[in-house]
């Protein structure tokens, strides 16, 4: 498992800078991806641009970050059998991303 | 553990002349859980000298909890029976579900120690972040007697103070007397003298204390008070003495 971290993490990481400012969390529910996140100081952004990229690191859709600092977009099971990474930035060098593994999603699928 | 310090430890030893300062100790694997380390913590709950490496038995306690986001969970009938430092203790692999801070808490059912003819119950807390959120890491759980931080519990370098304030019933405890103690896991660290297994420092008027670390690792934070109760033991009423303890990592320096 931890492998597998790792090997999506290369895919993230090349964008990831600054990310000790920015908290990014993501999980299934319902078959609906749930992306959460907050600054370190607590605060909730209010804008920002999501990267949707399956395990490959093929950017699948980019969004936008609610005011409440969540989005939420259907799961395609076929799209993301092999993971998704997601990639929030909120600019100035804001920039995080979490990593969806193929068992955080079967664990949330249906839930 | 990079420091070795020039000693006489296992001449100590021999002697049995240390006082051996007791800990009960919650160890997890991993202080701050990345993404990428997975999804859960390793954690091993013992009663033990922890300098020493020298267990004692941990019978199974009053209450093992989890406090997340302001909700506390009963976590007793998930522990698994393990031997720790060579006697009975616990271990538990918990699923962190959401960022934030976790902290775990053990009541430990009082503990007969004939040598300080006292009973001892240590409660007994560590604090573990999960996916680089910090939110909720100076938590005050409200245990009978705890070590409320005052610095983050966790992303400590070695070195950097550790400061908390001695609480019991509520209230802090001026002048409160700390223990402090590493966790000498590999067994590496030697001391040049017997006094330098159990710091001991006193809080200030407020309750408040500071130690600085000299070194990476797990280190122990003991604040001792004495119950005003007594329980029984063979018929004669005895002291128990309340310990609020509190296990922080610090991080090594690698420059």
């Amino acid at each position: 498992m931890r492998r597998l971290f790792a090997t999506l993490a290369v895919v993230a990481l090349a964008t990831a800078a600054h990310a000790h400012q920015l908290n990014v969390f993501a999980f299934v529910q319902d078959d609906e991806v749930i992306v959460e996140t907050k600054f370190s100081s607590g605060k909730i952004p209010v804008s920002g641009e999501v990267r949707v990229l399956d395990g490959a690191g093929q950017v699948l859709s980019t969004l936008s970050l609610e005011t409440d600092g969540t989005v939420r977009f259907p799961l395609d099971p076929n799209i993301a059998s092999e993971g998704l990474t997601i990639e929030v930035s909120t600019g100035d060098g804001h920039d995080d991303y979490w990593i969806l593994t193929p068992s955080d999603i079967a664990n949330g699928s249906g839930s | 553990m990079k420091t070795v310090f020039p000693t006489a430890l296992a001449l100590a030893t021999l002697t049995g002349s240390p006082a051996l300062a007791h800990y009960g100790m919650i160890i997890p694997d991993d202080a701050m859980v990345s993404q990428e380390d997975g999804r859960s913590v390793g954690l091993t709950l013992s009663f033990s000298h922890p300098f020493e490496r020298d267990g004692m038995v941990l019978e199974e306690p009053v209450s093992f909890t989890v406090t997340h986001e302001g909700e506390t969970t009963d976590l007793l009938g998930d522990l698994n029976s393990a031997e720790v430092m060579g006697q009975p203790g616990y271990t538990l692999d918990y699923p962190l579900a959401r960022p934030g801070t976790y902290v775990f808490a053990m009541e430990p059912q009082p503990y007969w120690e004939p040598a300080e003819d006292s009973y001892i119950t240590h409660y007994t807390k560590t604090y573990v972040s999960a996916f680089g959120d910090d939110e909720g890491w100076d938590t005050e759980l409200g245990l009978r007697t705890e070590i409320v931080p005052l610095s983050k519990p966790f992303g400590l370098w070695e070195g950097n103070v550790f400061q908390g304030m001695v609480m019991l019933e509520g209230e802090a405890v001026p002048y409160a007397e700390v223990e402090v103690e590493y966790y000498n896991e590999d067994g590496d660290a030697e001391v040049p003298s017997d006094l330098m297994i159990t710091q001991t420092i006193k809080a200030d008027a407020n309750g408040v204390f500071t130690y600085a670390t000299p070194t990476d690792g797990w280190w122990g934070f003991g604040a001792l008070n004495t119950a005003p109760e007594t329980l029984d033991y063979e018929g004669e009423e005895k002291e128990i003495e309340l310990g609020a303890v509190i296990w922080v990592h610090f991080e090594e320096w690698d420059d």
